[in-house]
């Protein structure tokens, strides 16, 4: 006599729990319940007699008795009590599946996947037809393919239906998952058995060991593989033209290999253009890198390719995303071009046009700088306002001074940031009433003096000439220029980096200026991928080929996860694990199933207490039909 | 005051063809709509009598008196305007079991005030417990019920009801009789048969509504239970199973036949009203079939 879905302790466990609660209830039930009445008049003559109330006592016990028994023989048929030998009842088994991006590797005339796929059914067969068996697919993450089914259909068809994944698999992820999965099932526990390569991503040292009903049924693999592992590129800083362009390939077989890297550039749709090629010689087991420089200014696609093709020709090339390289264009309305071209041209970002005022549109793209000069319409564009005219005005000028020093900048905001110059004199300038909300970037005394207004548009305005001023003298001139730039167009200076990559969990030191409020990391479909951020490195996971968006601020990071990731070694299985296709025991004759019998019984219990106690249900029962026949009758009245 | 009036407009309007009826004839002003046995300035012929001196020449039948040379005098009905006085209980045991009964009584008194209004009945209404609450007047016409329902809805419940202390302050207060309508569970631990009688042998017309919960006639509880006077305070553990709980219908019934017929034996009028029959369905059959109301 056996419990099939509990231990005996779990069983007793909740059996305990059960019976205190349904004797708290009887307890509960019988104790006195207080009611609030409008009077007693009628309750003392309705008192119950003594020796009603002794003979009442001397039942109730059997009332939780019987109760007990009820509750204890459902739970005799939750747990599935049966007789017989416990070998006689089934077990739950579990068959991890690789489904590793290395599975789709050939090996012969097959993949390594169709290998899998096979053995893992001849495990099924041989398996006893009462067991029950739950297919887990296994890559970077275990993932169930079908509950503890008995139905060999059902599994079968999970495993036929099994494909390779992008990722490498992660095989103490696995084991643990079958392990629990099997403790939760409540039958007994069968084995586990893993059917694949045993290629893994790196391990950690402290996992813990293999399960000890293990079963390993490998399939042989011949590792003669090399491809790209990592590709990483950046605009020079000295010429945002120019691409600088790292790629990393690894060799993970044996013998050392030679290999030619070529890249091409070229728009998605139409046709590419060879941008480079290399020759890598790849030691054994081992890495090597090449670089190459590639300008372009325009968007499209780089693709990388390594060549002779090997037996897994996912990890061979690669495809990267480049975005183009935007540029700033700005108008200046000005008699006095030159004044203003220093400080414009130091920027390769920013194109800028230099035109009189006569020529004023007001729908000049881009930015629209007017010097002294207050056209006849406002610019639809953001606008740097120099020196205007105190009628015409964007921000109202307060007051004009005249031989006054300059005060001070506005540190928090970040169009004067890390300016530090204020030992010159202002020989006239004028001081804006600014509004709620607006920058007061620069001061004198007596107010600002250099005002910036967010919003649509973005308007700066200069309350004297810096060019014409003691300012022009001081480094902060071209710093303040180049901040005000990039206030008004953020996504113009966005420092951009690409990087190709396998799938899987990637990682990413920021800068140290980086705010955790400005991190954003989105999918190529723009929903949202988690991250943590943890100290200056950031870390998230892909579990599907795509590319993953890093905005930091005014950085952003392109991450191309084309590749496989594929494994770093190779598990070795303990030498007492089972190894091979098994050959069980002839089935049994299954041992007698008593379970209806006991839930008929304890719900009949439960009925007949019922029936037999259930005073306060029948009494409301009665009670509830006086009552209606009563309110239903008319009163007597008027006689 | 709560914030949902007792009674919707709806109802209010089904009310307005009914109006209250009382039984005995009493002495008071001319008006109203209620026929008096007394003779008086009525406009409906009554009788002849011979002529004394210091009679209304007006009231001479001179055609008799051509026919017959005798003076006769025309006697006409008395329409009066007799005093409706209403007592509403206002006790604790009124809130027993949620409350129902209290609300249940204030929308009845609700609904009388509202059928006397519009038939220009002038109807005081008392709160009581153990003496006369503050007084509701209600009269003036239909315009002058949000006035009263108001006053009901102010209505506070609590304290222990004695009738026989209600009934000597009311007498003291009223000494003109009339119709005396009481709302109440009539549940006290005192005799209030003998109060009620005491108010109708003084010349008072009662009529008598008793408002009970359904848990008041038939308490649906079982077991061991610990019960608590809601007036007094006072306790009582008892066991309580079916047969007790007929033995408590049974003397609940008893009570109000008794009450019953202490109202039927003084020529007044009883009904007892279970606040689980719908108001409506009480004001249009009970009320109407007792003759309180047509």
């Amino acid at each position: 006599m056996f419990l099939l879905n509990l231990s005996l302790l779990q069983f007793a466990t909740l059996f305990g729990a059960v019976s205190a609660i349904s004797v708290a209830l009887y307890l509960l039930d019988r104790s006195r319940r207080k009611q609030v009445v409008s009077t007693l008049r009628f309750w003392v003559a309705a008192e119950q007699p003594a020796v009603a109330a002794r003979r009442r006592r001397i039942q109730q016990p059997w009332s939780l008795v019987l109760q007990l028994a009820s509750m204890l023989l459902l739970l005799l048929a939750i747990a599935q009590l049966r007789f017989g030998a416990i070998e006689q009842a089934g077990r739950d088994h579990v068959i991890v599946l690789d489904s590793s991006a290395w599975m789709a590797a050939r090996s012969g005339n097959r993949t390594l996947m169709d290998a899998a796929r096979q053995t893992a059914r001849q495990y099924l067969r041989a398996l006893p037809a009462r067991d029950r068996v739950m297919l887990v697919r296994a890559d970077a993450l275990a993932t169930p393919a079908t509950a503890f089914e008995s139905d060999r259909n059902k599994v079968e068809a999970a495993i036929q239906s099994t494909q390779p994944g992008s990722t490498a698999l992660n095989l103490d992820q696995a084991f643990d998952f079958a392990r629990h999965i099997q403790a939760q099932s409540g039958r007994r526990a069968g084995e586990i058995a893993f059917v694949g390569t045993g290629r893994t991503a790196e391990r950690d040292p402290g996992a813990a060991a293999p399960p000890r009903n293990l079963r390993v049924l490998l399939v042989p693999d011949a590792v003669e593989n090399a491809g790209l592992r990592k590709i990483g590129m950046r605009r020079s800083a000295a010429d945002p033209d120019l691409w600088e362009i790292y790629v990393s390939a690894h060799n993970y077989g044996p013998r050392a290999r030679q290999a030619v890297l070529s890249l091409d550039f070229g728009p998605p749709s139409a046709g590419r253009m060879a941008a480079g090629s290399r020759t890598l010689v790849l030691p054994p087991g081992g890495d090597a890198e090449a670089s190459f420089e590639y300008r372009t200014a325009a968007a499209g696609i780089l693709g990388v390719r390594m060549t002779p093709h090997d037996a897994f020709n996912a990890d061979d090339q690669a495809e990267l995303e480049l975005p183009a390289q935007p540029r700033l264009s700005v108008t200046v309305y000005s008699n006095e071009p030159d004044l203003l071209k220093p400080a414009l041209s130091a920027s390769p970002r920013v194109s800028a046009a230099y035109r009189k005022p006569e020529e004023y549109r007001p729908n000049d793209p881009g930015l629209v700088i007017l010097d002294r000069f207050i056209p006849p319409q406002r610019p639809a564009a953001d606008s740097i306002w120099i020196d205007p005219p105190a009628l015409g005005s964007p921000i109202p000028v307060r007051q004009t001074v005249e031989q006054v020093p300059f005060a001070r900048w506005d540190a928090g905001h970040p169009a004067a940031a890390g300016l530090r110059a204020r030992d010159f004199k202002l020989d006239h300038a004028s001081v804006f009433e600014t509004a709620p909300g607006d920058g007061r970037i620069g001061e004198v005394d007596a107010g600002p003096v250099i005002v910036a207004r967010s919003g649509k548009p973005k308007i700066v305005v200069f309350g004297f000439h810096p060019a014409l001023s003691a300012l022009r003298y001081e480094l902060a001139t071209p710093l303040l220029f180049a901040n005000l730039l990039r206030w008004v167009s953020p996504e113009i200076f966005r420092r951009w980096e690409v990087a190709g990559g396998s799938v899987g969990a990637v990682r990413l030191v920021l800068d140290d200026d980086t705010a955790a409020k400005d991190v954003t990391v989105t999918a190529e479909d723009g929903s949202a991928v988690p991250f943590t951020l943890r100290d200056r490195t950031l870390d998230f996971f892909s579990g599907a080929p795509g590319s993953v968006r890093v905005l930091t601020g005014d950085r952003e990071y392109m991450y191309s996860l084309t590749l496989p990731q594929l494994w770093d070694t190779r598990w070795t299985p303990p030498a007492d694990v089972r190894r091979g296709i098994p050959r069980f025991a002839p089935s049994l004759a299954p041992a007698a199933d008593w379970w209806p019998w006991l839930a008929l019984l304890g719900g009949a219990g439960l009925l007949a207490e019922w029936l037999l106690f259930g005073r306060f249900r029948i009494a409301r029962f009665v009670s509830r039909r006086r009552l209606v026949r009563r309110t239903a009758e008319p009163v007597e009245v008027g006689r | 005051m709560t914030s949902t009036p007792l009674l919707d407009r709806e109802f209010l309007e089904k009310l307005e063809r009914l109006a209250i009826r009382w039984q005995k004839s009493f002495a008071g002003l001319v008006g109203g709509h209620n026929r008096s046995r007394f003779p008086g300035a009525g406009q409906e012929f009554l009788d002849h009598r011979h002529f004394h001196h210091g009679d209304d020449l007006r009231a001479v039948n001179w055609r008799a008196y051509l026919r017959l040379e005798k003076l006769f005098l025309k006697m006409f009905q008395v329409e009066p305007r007799v005093p409706v006085r209403m007592l509403l209980d206002v006790s604790a045991s009124m809130t027993a079991h949620g409350g129902d009964k209290f609300d249940y009584a204030r929308r009845l008194a609700a609904s009388l005030c509202y059928v006397g209004l519009v038939r220009l009945d002038a109807i005081e209404v008392h709160g009581f417990s153990n003496r006369l609450g503050h007084r509701i007047f209600s009269n003036g016409g239909r315009h002058r019920f949000p006035t009263v329902m108001d006053g009901l809805s102010a209505l506070q419940a609590g304290g222990a009801t004695d009738y026989l202390a209600v009934v000597r302050e009311f007498i003291g207060t009223y000494s003109q009789r009339g119709l005396v309508i009481i709302i109440s569970d009539f549940m006290d631990d005192g005799n209030c048969e003998r109060a009620l009688q005491y108010l109708s042998d003084y010349g008072h017309e009662l009529m008598l509504l008793q408002v009970w919960a359904d848990e008041d006639r038939t308490p649906p509880w079982t077991g061991e239970l610990e019960l608590r006077d809601a007036e007094t305070g006072a306790g009582l553990k008892l066991d309580f199973d079916d047969e007790a709980r007929q033995r408590y219908t049974r003397a609940f019934d008893e009570y109000a036949d008794a009450i019953q017929t202490m109202a039927h034996r003084s020529g007044g009028r009883y009904a007892g009203i279970a606040t689980s029959m719908p108001l409506e369905n009480v004001i249009f059959g009970d009320l109407i079939r007792m003759r309180g109301i047509a």
